[in-house]
Protein backbone atom coordinates (compact mmCIF):
# COMPACT_ATOMS: atom_id res chain seq x y z
CA UNK A 1 0.00 0.00 0.00
CA UNK A 2 2.85 2.31 1.20
CA UNK A 3 4.60 1.34 -2.36
CA UNK A 4 1.52 1.89 -4.16
CA UNK A 5 1.26 5.66 -2.64
CA UNK A 6 4.66 6.34 -3.21
CA UNK A 7 4.84 5.01 -7.09
CA UNK A 8 1.61 7.09 -7.56
CA UNK A 9 3.93 10.11 -5.79
CA UNK A 10 6.36 9.33 -7.82
CA UNK A 11 4.56 9.30 -10.87
CA UNK A 12 2.82 12.29 -10.24
CA UNK A 13 6.20 14.67 -9.78
CA UNK A 14 7.45 12.96 -13.28
CA UNK A 15 4.11 13.58 -14.44
CA UNK A 16 4.36 17.94 -13.58
CA UNK A 17 8.05 17.94 -14.64
CA UNK A 18 7.14 16.27 -18.23
CA UNK A 19 4.33 18.98 -18.73
CA UNK A 20 6.69 22.21 -17.49
CA UNK A 21 9.63 20.90 -19.90
CA UNK A 22 7.18 20.48 -22.38
CA UNK A 23 5.49 23.71 -22.25
CA UNK A 24 8.81 25.38 -21.61
CA UNK A 25 9.67 23.77 -25.64
CA UNK A 26 6.68 24.76 -26.91
CA UNK A 27 5.33 28.33 -25.64
CA UNK A 28 8.18 29.90 -24.55
CA UNK A 29 9.51 31.47 -27.64
CA UNK A 30 5.87 32.25 -28.33
CA UNK A 31 5.24 36.03 -29.60
CA UNK A 32 2.82 36.19 -26.60
CA UNK A 33 5.48 34.99 -24.20
CA UNK A 34 8.02 37.22 -25.26
CA UNK A 35 5.56 40.32 -25.60
CA UNK A 36 3.87 39.76 -22.05
CA UNK A 37 6.50 37.54 -20.18
CA UNK A 38 9.66 39.36 -21.24
CA UNK A 39 9.63 42.76 -22.54
CA UNK A 40 6.45 44.10 -20.37
CA UNK A 41 8.22 43.96 -17.09
CA UNK A 42 11.40 45.91 -18.85
CA UNK A 43 9.05 48.69 -20.71
CA UNK A 44 6.95 48.86 -17.31
CA UNK A 45 10.20 49.53 -15.72
CA UNK A 46 12.09 51.99 -17.56
CA UNK A 47 8.51 54.08 -18.59
CA UNK A 48 8.37 54.58 -14.62
CA UNK A 49 12.06 54.48 -13.66
CA UNK A 50 13.92 57.01 -16.03
CA UNK A 51 14.82 60.57 -15.41
CA UNK A 52 13.84 59.93 -11.90
CA UNK A 53 16.66 59.46 -8.87
CA UNK A 54 17.09 55.88 -7.79
CA UNK A 55 20.59 54.42 -7.32
CA UNK A 56 21.11 51.44 -8.87
CA UNK A 57 20.69 49.02 -6.53
CA UNK A 58 17.06 50.44 -5.83
CA UNK A 59 16.61 50.09 -9.27
CA UNK A 60 17.27 46.55 -9.34
CA UNK A 61 15.09 45.26 -6.80
CA UNK A 62 12.22 47.20 -8.58
CA UNK A 63 13.14 45.09 -11.64
CA UNK A 64 13.50 42.09 -9.72
CA UNK A 65 10.06 42.69 -8.17
CA UNK A 66 8.12 43.78 -11.40
CA UNK A 67 10.26 40.43 -13.90
CA UNK A 68 8.80 37.66 -11.43
CA UNK A 69 5.33 39.28 -11.01
CA UNK A 70 4.53 40.02 -14.60
CA UNK A 71 6.77 37.14 -15.80
CA UNK A 72 5.30 34.20 -13.71
CA UNK A 73 1.30 35.81 -14.27
CA UNK A 74 1.94 36.22 -17.78
CA UNK A 75 2.35 32.32 -18.55
CA UNK A 76 -1.18 30.92 -17.77
CA UNK A 77 -3.64 33.45 -19.03
CA UNK A 78 -1.73 32.39 -22.52
CA UNK A 79 -1.01 28.52 -22.28
CA UNK A 80 -3.91 27.28 -21.30
CA UNK A 81 -6.36 28.91 -23.65
CA UNK A 82 -4.57 28.34 -26.25
CA UNK A 83 -4.13 24.95 -25.07
CA UNK A 84 -7.90 24.53 -24.77
CA UNK A 85 -8.50 26.37 -28.28
CA UNK A 86 -5.82 23.64 -30.14
CA UNK A 87 -7.15 20.29 -28.26
CA UNK A 88 -4.01 19.71 -26.42
CA UNK A 89 -5.39 20.64 -23.24
CA UNK A 90 -7.51 18.00 -23.54
CA UNK A 91 -4.85 14.97 -24.02
CA UNK A 92 -3.66 16.74 -20.33
CA UNK A 93 -7.23 16.50 -18.70
CA UNK A 94 -7.50 12.72 -20.15
CA UNK A 95 -3.97 11.90 -18.86
CA UNK A 96 -3.35 9.71 -15.55
CA UNK A 97 -2.40 12.41 -12.99
CA UNK A 98 -4.41 14.67 -10.59
CA UNK A 99 -5.81 18.03 -11.47
CA UNK A 100 -3.39 19.35 -9.04
CA UNK A 101 -0.67 17.89 -10.29
CA UNK A 102 -1.18 19.29 -13.66
CA UNK A 103 -1.79 22.79 -12.02
CA UNK A 104 1.67 22.48 -10.65
CA UNK A 105 3.38 21.62 -13.45
CA UNK A 106 1.91 25.04 -15.19
CA UNK A 107 2.74 27.07 -12.12
CA UNK A 108 6.13 25.76 -12.64
CA UNK A 109 6.01 26.63 -16.41
CA UNK A 110 5.91 30.61 -15.58
CA UNK A 111 8.01 30.50 -12.20
CA UNK A 112 10.71 29.16 -14.38
CA UNK A 113 10.59 31.53 -17.09
CA UNK A 114 10.09 34.69 -14.12
CA UNK A 115 13.27 32.82 -12.61
CA UNK A 116 15.29 32.65 -16.20
CA UNK A 117 14.02 36.60 -16.90
CA UNK A 118 15.40 37.95 -13.34
CA UNK A 119 18.29 36.41 -13.30
CA UNK A 120 18.67 38.37 -16.84
CA UNK A 121 17.95 41.37 -15.37
CA UNK A 122 20.25 40.75 -12.21
CA UNK A 123 22.69 39.95 -14.55
CA UNK A 124 22.96 42.97 -15.98
CA UNK A 125 22.67 44.91 -12.74
CA UNK A 126 25.41 43.14 -10.96
CA UNK A 127 27.58 42.87 -13.96
CA UNK A 128 26.73 46.89 -16.01
CA UNK A 129 25.16 48.78 -13.05
CA UNK A 130 27.89 47.02 -10.36
CA UNK A 131 24.89 46.43 -7.79
CA UNK A 132 25.98 44.07 -4.90
CA UNK A 133 22.78 41.76 -3.53
CA UNK A 134 23.38 41.88 0.39
CA UNK A 135 21.69 39.21 1.14
CA UNK A 136 21.50 36.45 -1.49
CA UNK A 137 19.62 33.67 0.35
CA UNK A 138 16.75 35.86 0.34
CA UNK A 139 17.12 37.43 -3.55
CA UNK A 140 16.97 33.12 -3.91
CA UNK A 141 13.88 33.17 -1.59
CA UNK A 142 11.87 36.12 -2.93
CA UNK A 143 12.71 34.94 -6.67
CA UNK A 144 11.20 31.31 -6.34
CA UNK A 145 7.81 32.29 -3.86
CA UNK A 146 7.37 35.16 -5.73
CA UNK A 147 7.37 33.49 -9.17
CA UNK A 148 5.45 30.56 -7.82
CA UNK A 149 2.98 32.79 -5.75
CA UNK A 150 2.79 34.96 -9.28
CA UNK A 151 2.84 32.22 -11.43
CA UNK A 152 -0.23 30.71 -9.48
CA UNK A 153 -2.09 33.78 -9.90
CA UNK A 154 -1.74 33.95 -13.51
CA UNK A 155 -3.20 30.29 -13.80
CA UNK A 156 -6.39 31.71 -12.16
CA UNK A 157 -6.98 33.43 -14.93
CA UNK A 158 -5.96 30.31 -17.62
CA UNK A 159 -8.22 28.34 -15.70
CA UNK A 160 -11.46 30.41 -16.90
CA UNK A 161 -13.54 28.63 -19.26
CA UNK A 162 -12.27 29.99 -22.59
CA UNK A 163 -10.64 29.08 -25.70
CA UNK A 164 -9.06 32.08 -26.39
CA UNK A 165 -6.27 33.37 -24.53
CA UNK A 166 -7.31 37.24 -25.93
CA UNK A 167 -10.35 36.77 -23.44
CA UNK A 168 -8.41 36.23 -20.37
CA UNK A 169 -5.55 38.24 -20.99
CA UNK A 170 -7.37 41.94 -20.82
CA UNK A 171 -9.00 40.97 -18.00
CA UNK A 172 -5.54 39.76 -16.21
CA UNK A 173 -3.56 42.59 -17.78
CA UNK A 174 -5.88 45.30 -15.80
CA UNK A 175 -5.54 43.21 -12.30
CA UNK A 176 -1.76 43.00 -12.97
CA UNK A 177 -1.51 46.74 -13.19
CA UNK A 178 -3.77 46.97 -10.53
CA UNK A 179 -1.98 45.52 -8.26
CA UNK A 180 1.05 47.54 -9.67
CA UNK A 181 0.53 50.33 -8.51
CA UNK A 182 -1.10 49.87 -5.22
CA UNK A 183 1.76 47.40 -4.14
CA UNK A 184 5.14 50.08 -3.49
CA UNK A 185 6.71 49.26 -6.24
CA UNK A 186 6.64 52.92 -7.80
CA UNK A 187 5.74 54.56 -4.70
CA UNK A 188 8.00 52.91 -1.53
CA UNK A 189 5.40 51.23 1.28
CA UNK A 190 7.25 54.14 3.53
CA UNK A 191 6.01 57.04 1.49
CA UNK A 192 2.34 56.07 1.28
CA UNK A 193 -0.45 57.28 2.90
CA UNK A 194 -2.04 54.72 5.82
CA UNK A 195 -4.83 54.24 3.78
CA UNK A 196 -3.02 53.54 0.49
CA UNK A 197 -1.15 51.16 2.82
CA UNK A 198 -3.39 49.58 4.00
CA UNK A 199 -4.47 48.99 0.21
CA UNK A 200 -0.98 47.55 -0.08
CA UNK A 201 -0.89 44.78 2.32
CA UNK A 202 -3.71 43.19 0.61
CA UNK A 203 -1.36 42.51 -2.56
CA UNK A 204 1.33 39.68 -2.25
CA UNK A 205 3.63 41.78 -4.91
CA UNK A 206 4.10 44.35 -1.86
CA UNK A 207 5.70 41.20 0.20
CA UNK A 208 7.85 40.32 -3.27
CA UNK A 209 8.78 43.98 -3.26
CA UNK A 210 9.99 44.00 0.42
CA UNK A 211 11.74 40.66 -0.11
CA UNK A 212 13.72 42.09 -2.76
CA UNK A 213 14.32 44.97 -1.03
CA UNK A 214 15.58 43.05 1.94
CA UNK A 215 17.28 41.09 -0.65
CA UNK A 216 19.36 43.79 -2.62
CA UNK A 217 19.28 46.78 -0.33
CA UNK A 218 19.50 44.93 2.78
CA UNK A 219 16.31 47.02 4.15
CA UNK A 220 12.75 45.99 4.03
CA UNK A 221 9.77 47.79 5.61
CA UNK A 222 8.21 44.45 6.60
CA UNK A 223 9.93 41.58 8.45
CA UNK A 224 11.66 39.44 6.03
CA UNK A 225 9.84 36.23 7.41
CA UNK A 226 6.62 38.05 6.83
CA UNK A 227 7.34 38.49 3.49
CA UNK A 228 8.39 34.63 3.00
CA UNK A 229 5.08 33.20 4.51
CA UNK A 230 2.73 35.44 2.54
CA UNK A 231 4.19 34.28 -0.62
CA UNK A 232 4.37 30.76 0.64
CA UNK A 233 0.65 30.91 1.42
CA UNK A 234 -1.20 33.16 -1.13
CA UNK A 235 1.00 30.93 -4.11
CA UNK A 236 -0.58 27.84 -2.00
CA UNK A 237 -4.28 29.86 -2.09
CA UNK A 238 -4.12 31.11 -5.59
CA UNK A 239 -4.33 27.40 -6.83
CA UNK A 240 -7.77 26.69 -4.51
CA UNK A 241 -9.70 29.07 -7.65
CA UNK A 242 -8.08 27.48 -10.49
CA UNK A 243 -9.16 23.98 -9.09
CA UNK A 244 -12.65 25.16 -8.60
CA UNK A 245 -12.27 26.53 -12.01
CA UNK A 246 -11.43 23.22 -13.80
CA UNK A 247 -14.37 21.72 -12.42
CA UNK A 248 -16.44 24.03 -13.26
CA UNK A 249 -15.15 24.05 -17.16
CA UNK A 250 -15.76 19.78 -16.74
CA UNK A 251 -19.45 20.30 -15.88
CA UNK A 252 -19.35 23.41 -18.85
CA UNK A 253 -17.19 21.40 -21.34
CA UNK A 254 -14.50 23.44 -21.58
CA UNK B 1 -12.03 -3.48 -20.48
CA UNK B 2 -15.76 -3.48 -20.19
CA UNK B 3 -18.29 0.17 -19.89
CA UNK B 4 -21.36 0.03 -18.42
CA UNK B 5 -23.40 3.29 -18.88
CA UNK B 6 -26.22 3.44 -16.62
CA UNK B 7 -28.78 6.58 -17.01
CA UNK B 8 -26.05 9.24 -18.51
CA UNK B 9 -27.71 12.66 -19.12
CA UNK B 10 -25.87 15.59 -19.63
CA UNK B 11 -27.57 18.85 -19.74
CA UNK B 12 -25.88 22.62 -20.82
CA UNK B 13 -27.99 25.13 -19.25
CA UNK B 14 -31.39 24.39 -20.23
CA UNK B 15 -30.21 21.99 -23.33
CA UNK B 16 -30.37 18.67 -22.79
CA UNK B 17 -27.29 17.03 -24.72
CA UNK B 18 -27.85 13.01 -23.77
CA UNK B 19 -30.69 11.89 -22.23
CA UNK B 20 -30.75 9.02 -19.45
CA UNK B 21 -28.74 6.60 -22.25
CA UNK B 22 -27.89 3.36 -20.73
CA UNK B 23 -25.53 0.71 -22.47
CA UNK B 24 -22.32 -1.77 -22.14
CA UNK B 25 -19.68 -2.68 -24.34
CA UNK B 26 -18.59 -5.77 -23.62
CA UNK B 27 -14.27 -6.90 -23.25
CA UNK B 28 -12.73 -7.04 -26.59
CA UNK B 29 -15.42 -5.98 -28.93
CA UNK B 30 -15.16 -2.89 -31.37
CA UNK B 31 -18.21 -0.88 -30.47
CA UNK B 32 -19.68 1.82 -32.97
CA UNK B 33 -21.75 5.07 -31.89
CA UNK B 34 -23.58 6.77 -34.66
CA UNK B 35 -25.42 9.39 -34.73
CA UNK B 36 -25.68 12.89 -37.00
CA UNK B 37 -24.22 15.61 -36.18
CA UNK B 38 -25.77 17.30 -32.60
CA UNK B 39 -27.23 14.04 -31.57
CA UNK B 40 -24.80 13.64 -28.19
CA UNK B 41 -22.12 11.28 -29.42
CA UNK B 42 -18.90 13.62 -28.59
CA UNK B 43 -20.86 14.77 -25.40
CA UNK B 44 -21.32 11.18 -24.25
CA UNK B 45 -17.54 10.34 -25.20
CA UNK B 46 -15.97 13.08 -23.24
CA UNK B 47 -18.35 12.10 -20.39
CA UNK B 48 -16.50 8.38 -20.72
CA UNK B 49 -13.16 10.00 -21.14
CA UNK B 50 -13.72 11.95 -18.07
CA UNK B 51 -13.54 15.28 -19.86
CA UNK B 52 -17.12 16.59 -19.16
CA UNK B 53 -18.79 15.90 -15.58
CA UNK B 54 -22.39 14.06 -16.09
CA UNK B 55 -25.70 16.05 -15.22
CA UNK B 56 -26.62 12.56 -14.05
CA UNK B 57 -25.67 8.96 -14.24
CA UNK B 58 -23.12 6.35 -13.54
CA UNK B 59 -20.06 4.95 -15.47
CA UNK B 60 -18.73 2.42 -14.73
CA UNK B 61 -15.54 0.69 -16.54
CA UNK B 62 -14.08 -2.63 -15.40
CA UNK B 63 -15.95 -2.18 -12.33
CA UNK B 64 -14.17 1.11 -11.36
CA UNK B 65 -16.93 3.78 -10.70
CA UNK B 66 -15.29 6.89 -12.79
CA UNK B 67 -16.23 9.38 -11.18
CA UNK B 68 -15.21 7.78 -7.87
CA UNK B 69 -11.13 6.85 -9.14
CA UNK B 70 -10.49 7.79 -12.64
CA UNK B 71 -6.33 7.07 -12.33
CA UNK B 72 -6.50 3.20 -12.63
CA UNK B 73 -9.14 3.27 -15.88
CA UNK B 74 -6.69 6.91 -17.54
CA UNK B 75 -3.69 4.47 -17.05
CA UNK B 76 -5.30 2.08 -19.27
CA UNK B 77 -7.38 4.31 -21.77
CA UNK B 78 -6.01 5.68 -25.18
CA UNK B 79 -8.20 8.62 -26.79
CA UNK B 80 -8.27 10.00 -30.17
CA UNK B 81 -10.14 13.41 -30.54
CA UNK B 82 -11.89 14.19 -33.41
CA UNK B 83 -9.31 17.26 -33.76
CA UNK B 84 -5.75 15.70 -33.88
CA UNK B 85 -4.43 17.35 -30.84
CA UNK B 86 -0.64 17.09 -31.38
CA UNK B 87 2.02 19.46 -30.73
CA UNK B 88 2.27 21.24 -33.65
CA UNK B 89 5.59 23.18 -32.72
CA UNK B 90 7.36 19.62 -31.34
CA UNK B 91 8.56 16.68 -34.30
CA UNK B 92 6.52 13.66 -34.05
CA UNK B 93 9.16 12.36 -32.10
CA UNK B 94 9.14 14.61 -29.54
CA UNK B 95 5.21 14.07 -29.35
CA UNK B 96 5.35 10.36 -28.75
CA UNK B 97 8.48 10.98 -25.94
CA UNK B 98 5.99 13.29 -24.14
CA UNK B 99 3.07 10.79 -24.52
CA UNK B 100 4.99 8.28 -23.41
CA UNK B 101 6.41 9.43 -20.68
CA UNK B 102 2.79 11.05 -19.45
CA UNK B 103 1.48 7.80 -19.27
CA UNK B 104 4.70 6.37 -17.79
CA UNK B 105 5.65 3.98 -20.59
CA UNK B 106 8.95 2.42 -19.09
CA UNK B 107 11.85 4.41 -20.29
CA UNK B 108 13.65 1.39 -22.03
CA UNK B 109 10.23 0.25 -24.21
CA UNK B 110 9.88 4.14 -25.08
CA UNK B 111 12.17 4.75 -27.88
CA UNK B 112 11.49 0.63 -29.19
CA UNK B 113 7.55 1.71 -29.04
CA UNK B 114 7.51 5.11 -30.90
CA UNK B 115 9.97 3.45 -33.43
CA UNK B 116 7.61 1.06 -34.01
CA UNK B 117 4.59 3.17 -34.54
CA UNK B 118 6.11 5.64 -37.13
CA UNK B 119 7.27 2.84 -39.33
CA UNK B 120 3.55 1.39 -38.72
CA UNK B 121 2.46 5.11 -40.01
CA UNK B 122 4.61 5.86 -42.39
CA UNK B 123 6.11 8.37 -40.77
CA UNK B 124 9.66 7.60 -39.20
CA UNK B 125 11.64 9.27 -42.16
CA UNK B 126 9.75 12.34 -40.93
CA UNK B 127 10.22 11.86 -37.31
CA UNK B 128 12.53 14.94 -36.79
CA UNK B 129 10.21 17.62 -38.78
CA UNK B 130 7.90 19.89 -36.56
CA UNK B 131 4.67 18.36 -37.44
CA UNK B 132 3.38 22.00 -38.05
CA UNK B 133 4.65 20.95 -41.51
CA UNK B 134 2.58 18.09 -41.10
CA UNK B 135 -0.45 17.44 -43.47
CA UNK B 136 -3.89 16.66 -41.89
CA UNK B 137 -3.32 13.08 -42.52
CA UNK B 138 0.11 12.96 -41.38
CA UNK B 139 -0.93 14.51 -37.73
CA UNK B 140 -4.43 11.78 -37.55
CA UNK B 141 -1.79 9.92 -37.75
CA UNK B 142 0.71 11.09 -35.72
CA UNK B 143 -2.53 11.73 -33.27
CA UNK B 144 -3.29 7.99 -32.99
CA UNK B 145 0.21 6.89 -32.72
CA UNK B 146 0.37 9.19 -29.53
CA UNK B 147 -2.99 7.45 -28.08
CA UNK B 148 -1.81 4.01 -28.36
CA UNK B 149 1.82 4.30 -27.52
CA UNK B 150 1.19 2.96 -24.12
CA UNK B 151 -0.84 -0.15 -25.38
CA UNK B 152 -4.06 1.13 -23.63
CA UNK B 153 -6.75 -1.72 -23.19
CA UNK B 154 -9.81 0.59 -23.76
CA UNK B 155 -9.32 3.17 -27.13
CA UNK B 156 -11.71 5.84 -27.86
CA UNK B 157 -11.72 6.96 -31.17
CA UNK B 158 -13.96 10.15 -32.34
CA UNK B 159 -14.30 10.14 -36.35
CA UNK B 160 -10.36 8.90 -36.70
CA UNK B 161 -10.94 8.54 -40.63
CA UNK B 162 -12.68 11.55 -42.05
CA UNK B 163 -10.96 13.93 -44.83
CA UNK B 164 -7.80 11.29 -44.89
CA UNK B 165 -6.64 9.60 -48.23
CA UNK B 166 -7.62 5.97 -49.06
CA UNK B 167 -4.48 4.78 -48.21
CA UNK B 168 -4.26 6.18 -44.75
CA UNK B 169 -8.03 5.05 -44.24
CA UNK B 170 -7.57 1.61 -44.82
CA UNK B 171 -4.01 1.60 -42.52
CA UNK B 172 -6.16 3.20 -39.29
CA UNK B 173 -9.07 0.85 -39.94
CA UNK B 174 -6.23 -1.58 -40.09
CA UNK B 175 -4.53 -0.70 -36.77
CA UNK B 176 -8.01 -0.53 -35.28
CA UNK B 177 -8.92 -4.33 -35.68
CA UNK B 178 -5.23 -5.57 -34.98
CA UNK B 179 -5.43 -3.65 -31.61
CA UNK B 180 -9.03 -5.51 -31.26
CA UNK B 181 -7.54 -8.75 -32.19
CA UNK B 182 -4.78 -8.12 -29.89
CA UNK B 183 -7.47 -7.54 -27.12
CA UNK B 184 -8.01 -3.82 -27.05
CA UNK B 185 -11.71 -2.64 -26.79
CA UNK B 186 -12.86 -0.03 -28.92
CA UNK B 187 -15.15 2.50 -28.72
CA UNK B 188 -15.50 3.92 -32.03
CA UNK B 189 -17.73 7.40 -32.28
CA UNK B 190 -18.42 8.27 -36.20
CA UNK B 191 -21.07 9.30 -38.54
CA UNK B 192 -18.73 7.25 -40.87
CA UNK B 193 -21.80 4.52 -41.25
CA UNK B 194 -19.76 2.27 -43.38
CA UNK B 195 -16.96 2.29 -41.33
CA UNK B 196 -18.73 1.10 -38.42
CA UNK B 197 -20.25 -1.72 -40.73
CA UNK B 198 -17.30 -3.00 -41.65
CA UNK B 199 -14.99 -2.68 -37.99
CA UNK B 200 -17.53 -3.05 -35.18
CA UNK B 201 -19.25 -5.72 -33.49
CA UNK B 202 -22.22 -4.01 -32.57
CA UNK B 203 -23.55 -0.08 -32.82
CA UNK B 204 -25.43 2.12 -31.07
CA UNK B 205 -27.39 4.40 -32.96
CA UNK B 206 -27.80 8.05 -30.78
CA UNK B 207 -30.29 10.41 -32.14
CA UNK B 208 -31.18 14.00 -30.19
CA UNK B 209 -29.62 12.15 -27.35
CA UNK B 210 -31.30 9.49 -27.11
CA UNK B 211 -29.92 5.55 -27.97
CA UNK B 212 -32.53 4.74 -30.78
CA UNK B 213 -30.75 1.02 -31.59
CA UNK B 214 -28.73 -1.03 -29.98
CA UNK B 215 -27.18 -4.28 -31.90
CA UNK B 216 -25.11 -6.07 -34.12
CA UNK B 217 -24.94 -4.52 -37.91
CA UNK B 218 -26.56 -7.51 -39.24
CA UNK B 219 -29.56 -8.23 -36.86
CA UNK B 220 -30.02 -4.41 -37.22
CA UNK B 221 -30.07 -4.20 -40.87
CA UNK B 222 -32.53 -7.53 -40.52
CA UNK B 223 -34.58 -5.18 -38.20
CA UNK B 224 -35.04 -2.97 -41.34
CA UNK B 225 -36.26 -5.43 -43.92
CA UNK B 226 -38.25 -2.53 -45.34
CA UNK B 227 -35.94 -0.45 -46.81
CA UNK B 228 -34.81 -3.02 -49.06
CA UNK B 229 -34.01 -1.31 -52.47
CA UNK B 230 -33.69 -2.22 -56.43
CA UNK B 231 -31.07 -0.16 -58.16
CA UNK B 232 -31.49 -0.41 -61.86
CA UNK B 233 -29.37 1.44 -64.24
CA UNK B 234 -30.89 2.21 -67.63
CA UNK B 235 -29.18 3.53 -70.78
CA UNK B 236 -30.06 6.25 -71.92
CA UNK B 237 -30.25 7.26 -68.18
CA UNK B 238 -33.56 8.89 -67.91
CA UNK B 239 -35.65 8.06 -64.67
CA UNK B 240 -38.93 10.09 -65.21
CA UNK B 241 -41.81 7.97 -63.67
CA UNK B 242 -40.15 5.62 -61.73
CA UNK B 243 -41.81 7.21 -58.60
CA UNK B 244 -44.78 6.28 -60.05
CA UNK B 245 -44.58 2.76 -60.12
CA UNK B 246 -46.65 1.05 -57.53
CA UNK B 247 -43.87 -1.12 -55.50
CA UNK B 248 -41.82 1.67 -55.03
CA UNK B 249 -41.45 4.33 -51.47
CA UNK B 250 -38.86 6.26 -52.21
CA UNK B 251 -36.71 6.70 -55.40
CA UNK B 252 -33.33 8.44 -54.99
CA UNK B 253 -31.16 8.96 -57.97
CA UNK B 254 -27.51 7.91 -57.57
CA UNK B 255 -25.14 9.05 -59.75
CA UNK B 256 -25.67 7.26 -63.01
CA UNK B 257 -28.35 4.61 -61.44
CA UNK B 258 -31.60 5.10 -59.73
CA UNK B 259 -32.50 3.34 -56.02
CA UNK B 260 -35.78 2.31 -55.62
CA UNK B 261 -36.60 1.43 -52.02
CA UNK B 262 -39.61 -0.66 -51.59
CA UNK B 263 -40.72 -3.57 -49.54
CA UNK B 264 -41.35 -5.92 -52.03
CA UNK B 265 -38.27 -5.95 -54.23
CA UNK B 266 -39.51 -9.13 -56.30
CA UNK B 267 -42.56 -7.18 -57.44
CA UNK B 268 -40.41 -4.09 -58.17
CA UNK B 269 -37.93 -5.68 -59.98
CA UNK B 270 -40.95 -7.17 -62.02
CA UNK B 271 -42.42 -3.30 -62.34
CA UNK B 272 -38.73 -1.86 -63.27
CA UNK B 273 -38.48 -4.52 -66.40
CA UNK B 274 -42.03 -3.30 -67.54
CA UNK B 275 -41.10 0.41 -67.45
CA UNK B 276 -37.94 0.14 -69.65
CA UNK B 277 -39.66 -2.14 -71.89
CA UNK B 278 -42.46 0.74 -72.57
CA UNK B 279 -39.85 3.19 -73.00
CA UNK B 280 -37.47 1.13 -74.75
CA UNK B 281 -34.58 1.76 -72.24
CA UNK B 282 -31.60 -0.51 -71.83
CA UNK B 283 -31.02 -1.94 -68.87
CA UNK B 284 -27.59 -1.71 -68.17
CA UNK B 285 -27.98 -3.31 -64.87
CA UNK B 286 -30.55 -4.46 -62.36
CA UNK B 287 -30.06 -5.71 -58.86
CA UNK B 288 -31.52 -6.37 -55.52
CA UNK B 289 -30.46 -4.53 -52.06
CA UNK B 290 -30.81 -5.61 -49.03
CA UNK B 291 -30.52 -2.30 -46.47
CA UNK B 292 -27.27 -1.22 -45.69
CA UNK B 293 -25.93 0.12 -42.33
CA UNK B 294 -26.39 3.57 -43.70
CA UNK B 295 -30.14 2.88 -44.57
CA UNK B 296 -30.58 1.61 -40.82
CA UNK B 297 -29.16 4.79 -39.82
CA UNK B 298 -31.07 7.22 -41.89
CA UNK B 299 -34.96 5.22 -41.17
CA UNK B 300 -33.72 5.86 -37.08
CA UNK B 301 -32.60 9.63 -37.40
CA UNK B 302 -35.31 10.34 -39.88
CA UNK B 303 -32.79 11.72 -42.36
CA UNK B 304 -33.45 10.15 -45.71
CA UNK B 305 -35.05 6.94 -46.35
CA UNK B 306 -36.86 7.65 -42.71
CA UNK B 307 -38.11 11.00 -44.39
CA UNK B 308 -40.62 8.62 -46.06
CA UNK B 309 -41.73 6.45 -43.56
CA UNK B 310 -44.78 4.93 -45.07
CA UNK B 311 -47.31 2.78 -42.80
CA UNK B 312 -49.23 0.17 -44.23
CA UNK B 313 -52.31 2.42 -44.58
CA UNK B 314 -50.10 4.87 -46.23
CA UNK B 315 -48.59 2.17 -48.25
CA UNK B 316 -51.78 1.49 -49.78
CA UNK B 317 -52.99 5.51 -50.48
CA UNK B 318 -49.18 5.84 -52.04
CA UNK B 319 -48.95 8.53 -49.91
CA UNK B 320 -45.31 10.00 -48.73
CA UNK B 321 -43.82 8.85 -51.95
CA UNK B 322 -41.33 11.57 -53.51
CA UNK B 323 -38.29 11.77 -56.13
CA UNK B 324 -34.82 12.97 -54.77
CA UNK B 325 -31.90 14.11 -57.35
Amino acid sequence: MKDGWARRLGDEIAQALNVTLKDMRVYYLRPGMIMFGFLMPFFMFFSFSVRREMAAAQGVARLLALTTFFTAAAAGPFIVPLERRLGTYDRLLAAPMSLLTLLLGKTAVGALFAIGVSLFALLVGVTVFGVYIAQPELLVAGLLLGSCSFSALGLIFGSIPVRNPGDVQMPSTLLRWGLLFISGVFIPLAEMSPAARLLAYLSPLTYAQDLMNHAVLGVGLLNRWLDIVVLLVSGMLFLLPSIWLHHHSRKLGY
Amino acid sequence: MDIRVQGLTKYYGDFLAVDHISFEVHQGEIFGFLGPNGAGKTTTQRMLTTLLEPTEGRIVINGHDLARDPYPIKRQMGLVPEESNVYTELTAWDNLMFTARLYRVPRSERAARARELLETFDLWKKRDVKVENYSKGMRRRLSIAMAIIHRPTLLFLDEPTPGLDAQSTRTIRGLIRQLNDAGTTVFLTTHQIEEANQLCDRVAIINHGQIAAIDTPERLKQAFRRVQSVEVALDPPVGEGLEALLGATTVVKMGDKWRLYTDDPSTLLFQVMDYARSRELRVVSLSTLGPSLEDVFLEITGQQVGAVRRTDEQAGKRRGRRMKR
